[in-house]
């Protein structure tokens, strides 16, 4: 790695710092305009309760000025504790590193699945330009671009959940569950199918599976369309271009062309959109985990937000923004890796 | 090339959306056969209870289907423990746990509210057997010996004396605690006793703590503040608030130790932490111990062999978190879960199943009212013009008793209980839910009858209201359906008493909500109570005391009824009491500070296999030392 | 006018935007037509779905109520009509204001440059670190879930583009010979802004911006979906939606027992959502070639 590209990395990794400054200190400074009543609900859930409000308004310093509160906050962070997460009834780290797995176990599947079906079919749709599966693959995009993630889950759950009984909400069968939890099962990992491959485990491997299908399904029809229709028109671009034309010409076969060459390049753009497919990817986490009752991260974060858990919103967006800002940091490492002409900086 | 192009296009537009229709279609004449199946047929099993008596249910299906998990209680249901530290939890769902974890010095005899069976205590104690003494001021409990704790030790009293002592000293904001301090230090709060940050002032509040619960030899002595009625005082020693923690143990974990040199320093550490030093431990001597609390999926608990009363018959017991109702189904269909909960609206979708027992009509002890707030604030936005004038109501409009009555005679409780409860709720004339002690069944009651409204209406504010009219807006707190529809169906009636009356229902958040009630911004508000325990005095305070958490919200002071509610709580003898309540509850009926809507009543859906279940309406949730699986 | 007529010739050619066209029209149609075709209640807010009891239990389509009831008793039919005139009424309301800012700061930040074109960029840079719906979902959360909440965060989250959009336009139309022109004849910056640069960089402005309000839909429907957004009973497709989830597994033997409760509200916010990104994917074609053609 080069001098120039590592001073670019840690500039860019720092300039993490002031964006998660920037979005905390904006929902901080918004929820002021709530009272210090309305802020203090979240721990009167039961009018037996209600007594105590204006000592729990003292005890977290609901009154005190806005800049002082995010201090405390600040300072708490600094300190490894990210607050108390009273909708799930432990710290936000905790909370997070406990449903880091499942969003993980997602991710593994829907994210490469998207990409390698995005890139062969639309490289399919470009080398068959203009016949029917060109136009069906683009129909194909419109539709996933269009179809809300939450009635598309709905309706995979009403068809095979409701009507056929297979492939149940949730991670695991009870049984399955019951395993893993019971301690005859060794959880590594966190991520069931994994831990099942290792612990040998063919039944809950196959039970993980079934539960992950529908989720990986919703998430990657949704995602695919932009992947597709990028590959699309680059791959064409390539196409046309003259070195394709010459090897062509100069007899070389019509696949290996294709393959050797152009996909290659086209794949450069691909990589260029990777954030804005990551975007997707963590939007979609939020809505498909909460149809699907698959209790990663995104599942806890919109219950969280639903029971105004103000903590666990601030703890969720610093996750999202970091991994988001992490992701385009790797695009474009990577970019400049591929593409030698592009400098960073 | 254009056009062939365009053709091209054209084609594969005409066959997706072909094959969209013939999909759409499919999936149509699929769902309209679906809809048209017939139901298969099923016996059904019901078993109506009747508070405290329990018929054997009878099963009429021939053949058994064989136990799944038969040494594992799976009670499937929504919501999680908010912690297991017994001085911290509040909420039914950490109740659940604690109580089947951890002892109390005496326990609710089965299903009774009133009587009582010693656990840690030796005996009850009561006037005849001389361990209540003094008027009642002092209550001794003679200590067991040999009961084991889970940690490995035994309880011994010191432990007991340390317990409450923690208890007290640890006084979370919107804790239990309190209940401990009504009695013993005619208190709220640990604050109230004096400024703890003070050295002098938090020695002495130190001391009180420390001279109320004395051990004496094997016995464990409590000295109250006041009279206090020795049922009452039972009732808050049988739950989980009062639970007797392993001191070792909970010492282990950083709880306090139980030095009384500092106090200063004591209650600094101790009291109202961030997070309660218990949260996640088992220092109990319960029946079953904690095995296992997996966030967001489940507490599972494994039987104590060295239980002081036998080991019970269950091996475990897992209570699962499933927010899910049509996967509790499943489970529950498919016999993976043996309990569960069941929302009274999906109550059908399962009426009918095999081998299901259910039992209905259980009282629970909660109500839910229509609140008037006497003095409305005048800068609230939900009186309109803040006159009389058609276009809104004065901030003193419900001080007139006329506009409460016709309001309470504007209600329908037999169609709200009908559509909204699906006939799972009672219609029941005061604060004082049915079950309870000194509930007075003859009470006279409003009942929907517009004809009185209108009387009423006419003779409120002098016959201005019926002439000018009135607007106001009547909130509830948005994803409460029950208390909508309430608001829903009362605007219906009014409205269609006079074209003048104008009401808006206004659907706002909890936290809106709260902040609106607590400065008596809302014209009325519905909201309800659940039992702390189940003793009139915890219902008719926050009904009707001026001091009492609803009546201070609504600015409604009654001299008379609070003197009442204070002398109710003050008098051991029972006769003195039943006669107070049912005063206060023919008080609540003539001046109608509220309207009472309904107390809900439950069902409990268990397997067939499932075998001991008895209700106590008090209990948090399932108490598993009772219960085996078998048929 | 050129290139209106250069518009619909491109949208003539393709049949995909003649069916997104059509869908468009016809939601229009719906939601300006939604008084007469679900007539409200005098006397009551219009978007409140009016009731038919208090049950939860849905009730399948009958000749009065053609869609059925859902959960609450709620009539389907009314809210999804209005609920058509409620997306066009948010979506409208959020792109037009998110436009407005965009133009005033990207106008500015493009014209001035310097500090004002840096700050405008760090605080996009602040926005587009976060995936728009976790931002919103965020936001809403912090003024308090409900629409106006909803609203206020979308507008939040969905100006910065636009604001890039008209700075990227007025940097290159500044540097063009007419407005240097406009300056050395001495205009005044306002003039300059309002009646040289801003005709032209809006245009295209405003195109993308009237065929964003799908996306802009299916966001407010998510938000609405997981409980965010529109409260019970509020015409709102993403609120219907999120009522319709207790319901999918039916009754015992009868698995789509309550198939219109989840199949219908989908289905509109579905098809609304594709009429406008067809539509746009025809016209994003066509901004290209005729932005080359000037």
């Amino acid at each position: 790695m080069s001098a120039s590209m590592r001073t670019y990395i840690i500039r860019r990794l720092l300039l993490i710092i002031p964006v998660l400054i920037g979005v905390t200190l904006l929902i901080f400074a918004i929820t002021q305009l709530f009272s210090p009543v309305e802020r203090a609900s979240l721990y009167i859930r039961d009018p037996r309760q209600a007594k105590d409000l204006p000592s729990i308004i003292k005890k977290y310093g609901l009154d005190l000025p806005v800049y002082i509160q995010y201090f405390r906050w600040i300072d708490q962070v600094l300190h490894g504790n990210l607050g108390w997460s009273e909708s799930t009834h432990m710290p936000v780290l905790k909370a997070l590193i406990t449903h880091f797995p499942a969003t993980a176990e997602l991710a593994l599947y829907a994210a490469p699945l998207t990409i390698i079906i995005g890139i062969l079919l639309g490289k399919l749709a470009a080398i068959k330009k203009d016949t029917a599966v060109d136009h069906a693959t683009r129909i194909m995009a419109i539709i996933g671009w269009s179809l809300p993630s939450f009635w598309l889950g709905i309706m995979l759950l009403a068809i095979f959940y409701g009507g056929l009984g297979i492939f149940s909400p949730g991670r695991l069968s009870v049984w399955a569950e019951n395993l893993v939890l019971s301690g005859e099962f060794k959880v590594y990992t966190g991520l069931y199918t994994i831990d099942a491959i290792l612990n040998l485990n063919g039944a809950v491997l196959l039970d993980a599976l079934s539960h992950l299908a529908l989720p990986v399904t919703t998430l990657v029809t949704i995602n695919i369309a932009l992947l597709m229709r990028i590959m699309r028109s680059s791959m064409l671009e390539q196409l046309n271009k003259t070195y394709v034309i010459a090897a062509r010409a100069r007899g070389l076969k019509w696949k290996t062309v294709i393959d050797k060459h152009a996909t290659k390049n086209a794949l450069i753009s691909v990589v260029t959109i990777s954030g804005l497919l990551t975007a997707g990817m963590l939007s979609g986490m939020v809505i498909t985990e909460t149809v699907f009752e698959f209790k990663g991260i995104g599942y806890w974060a919109a219950h969280a937000a639903t029971q105004l858990d103000i903590p666990a919103v601030l703890g969720f967006a610093l996750f999202a923004g970091t991994i988001f800002v992490i992701a385009n940091l790797i695009v474009d490492i990577l970019y400049a890796y591929i593409d030698p002409r592009i400098r960073l900086g | 090339m254009f056009r062939g192009k365009a053709r091209a296009v054209s084609k594969a537009v005409a066959a997706v959306i072909v094959a969209v229709i013939i999909a759409a279609a499919g999936i149509g004449v699929g769902l309209y056969m679906a809809t048209q199946a017939k139901p298969t047929t099923v016996t059904t099993v019901v078993t109506t209870y009747t508070s405290a008596v329990t018929t054997s249910p009878t099963t009429t299906t021939p053949e058994k289907p064989p136990i799944k998990n038969p040494d594992t209680m799976i009670v499937a249901t929504i919501g999680e423990p908010e912690t297991l530290d017994p001085a911290w939890a509040y909420d039914t769902a950490s109740g659940e746990v604690i109580f089947n974890i951890y002892n109390t010095l005496v326990f609710f005899d089965r299903e009774h509210l009133d009587k009582f069976v010693p656990m840690i205590a030796e005996k009850v104690p009561s006037v005849e057997n001389g361990l209540v003494k003094d008027n009642g001021l002092t209550i001794i409990f003679p200590i067991r010996k040999g009961i084991k704790t889970h940690a490995g030790g035994e309880i011994t009293p010191e432990d007991v004396e340390y317990s409450f002592e923690r208890a007290m000293i640890q006084d979370r904001d919107g804790g239990p605690v309190w209940m401990i301090f009504e009695p013993l230090l005619g208190v709220f709060s640990l604050t109230e006793l004096g400024n703890i940050s003070d050295p002098t002032e938090a020695a002495k509040v130190g001391k009180m703590i420390d001279d109320v619960v004395e051990v004496q030899g094997d016995n464990v002595v409590f000295h109250l503040a006041k009279p206090f009625p020795l049922m009452t005082f039972l009732q808050i020693w049988s739950q989980t608030w009062a639970s007797i923690v392993d001191k070792e143990c909970a010492v282990e974990h950083g709880a306090w130790d139980g030095s009384k040199d500092n106090w200063v320093e004591v209650f600094k550490k101790y009291h109202n932490p961030e997070t309660p030093e218990l949260q996640e431990v088992d220092c109990g001597s319960g029946p079953f111990m904690l095995e296992k609390w997996e966030h967001g999926k489940q507490v599972s608990l494994v039987r104590f062999d060295d239980y002081f009363q036998g080991p019970a018959k269950l091996k475990r017991a897992i209570i699962k978190k499933v927010d899910e109702w049509s996967t509790r189904k499943l489970m529950f269909l498919r016999g993976d879960a043996d309990i569960v909960y069941v929302p009274t609206q999906y109550a059908e979708e399962i009426e009918g199943a095999p081998h299901i027992r259910v039992y209905k009509n259980l009282p629970q002890l909660s109500d839910m009212a229509l609140f008037f707030t006497f003095e409305i604030d005048p800068e609230s936005p939900y009186i309109g013009s803040g006159k009389l004038d058609g276009n809104g109501i004065p901030p003193d409009f419900f001080s007139d008793i006329n506009v409460r009555k016709a309001f309470a005679y504007s209600f329908d409780w037999d169609t709200y209980i009908k559509d909204v409860w699906r006939g799972e709720a009672l219609h029941i004339p005061g604060p004082i839910p049915k079950g309870l002690p000194y509930f007075n069944p003859d009470q006279e009651t409003y009942n929907f009858n517009l004809t009185k409204a209108e009387e009423y209406f006419k003779k409120a504010w002098g016959g201005k209201v019926w002439e000018k009219g009135f607007y106001l807006e009547l909130l509830y707190n948005i994803g409460n359906v029950q208390r909508k529809a309430a608001a829903e169906m009362l605007k219906e009636n009014i409205e269609s008493l006079n074209p003048k009356f104008k009401i808006y229902v206004r659907g706002v958040e909890w936290p809106t909500y709260l902040r609106a009630m607590v400065k008596a911004q809302l014209p009325a508000f519905i909201i309800g109570w659940l039992a702390d325990y189940p003793d009139p005095h915890n219902f008719v305070h926050p009904y009707m005391h001026s001091k009492g958490t609803f009546a201070a919200w609504q600015h409604y002071k009654n001299p008379h009824v609070d003197e009442l509610i204070e002398k109710g709580i003050r008098t051991t003898d029972p006769e003195e009491r039943k006669k107070i309540y049912y005063e206060l509850q023919k008080i609540y009926f003539e001046d109608c500070p509220s309207v009472m809507l309904y107390q809900p009543v439950g069902r409990h859906y268990e397997r067939d296999w499932v075998q001991g279940w008895y209700y106590n309406p008090i209990y948090p949730g399932v108490y598993f030392y009772v219960l085996s699986k078998g048929y | 006018m050129k290139e209106l007529k250069f518009i619909l010739r491109r949208i003539r050619e393709t049949p995909l935007s003649i069916v997104g066209l059509a869908i468009v029209i016809f939601f229009t149609i719906v939601a300006i037509a939604a008084p007469a075709l679900a007539p409200p209640r005098p006397g009551r807010d219009p978007y409140m779905i009016p009731r038919y009891g208090y049950s939860p239990i849905p009730k399948p389509p009958s000749p009065e109520h053609p869609f059925g009831l859902t959960q609450g008793q709620y009539d389907l039919y009314y809210g999804v009509i209005w609920g058509t005139r409620a997306a066009y009424r948010i979506g409208v309301l959020i792109i037009a204001v998110s436009a407005l800012i965009g133009i005033i700061v990207g106008g500015l930040a493009g014209y001035y440059g310097r500090i004002i074109d840096e700050i405008l960029m760090r605080v996009t840079d602040i926005i587009f670190a976060f995936p728009g719906l976790i931002l919103a979902m965020a936001l809403v959360v912090a003024f308090g879930p409900g629409l106006d909440s909803v609203t206020l965060a979308m507008i939040l989250v969905w100006w910065p583009g636009y604001a890039r959009l008209i700075r990227g336009e007025i940097l290159r139309i500044r540097s063009e010979d007419f407005v240097e022109a406009a300056k050395a004849i001495g205009c005044s910056d306002l003039r300059i802004i309002v009646k040289h640069i801003l005709p032209n960089a809006i245009y295209p402005l405003l195109i993308m911006a009237s065929l964003d309000i799908g996306s802009v839909v299916l966001t407010v429907a998510a938000l609405s979906f997981l409980g965010l957004g529109a409260p019970e009973g509020y015409a709102d497709w993403g609120q219907l939606i999120s009522l319709s989830r207790n319901w999918i597994t039916g009754k015992p033997g009868e698995p789509f027992a309550y198939w219109y409760v989840y199949t219908i509200p989908g289905l509109f916010l579905f098809l609304f959502v594709m009429g406008w990104n067809l539509l746009g994917d025809a016209l994003r074609d066509v901004m290209d070639p005729m932005i080359r053609r000037r």
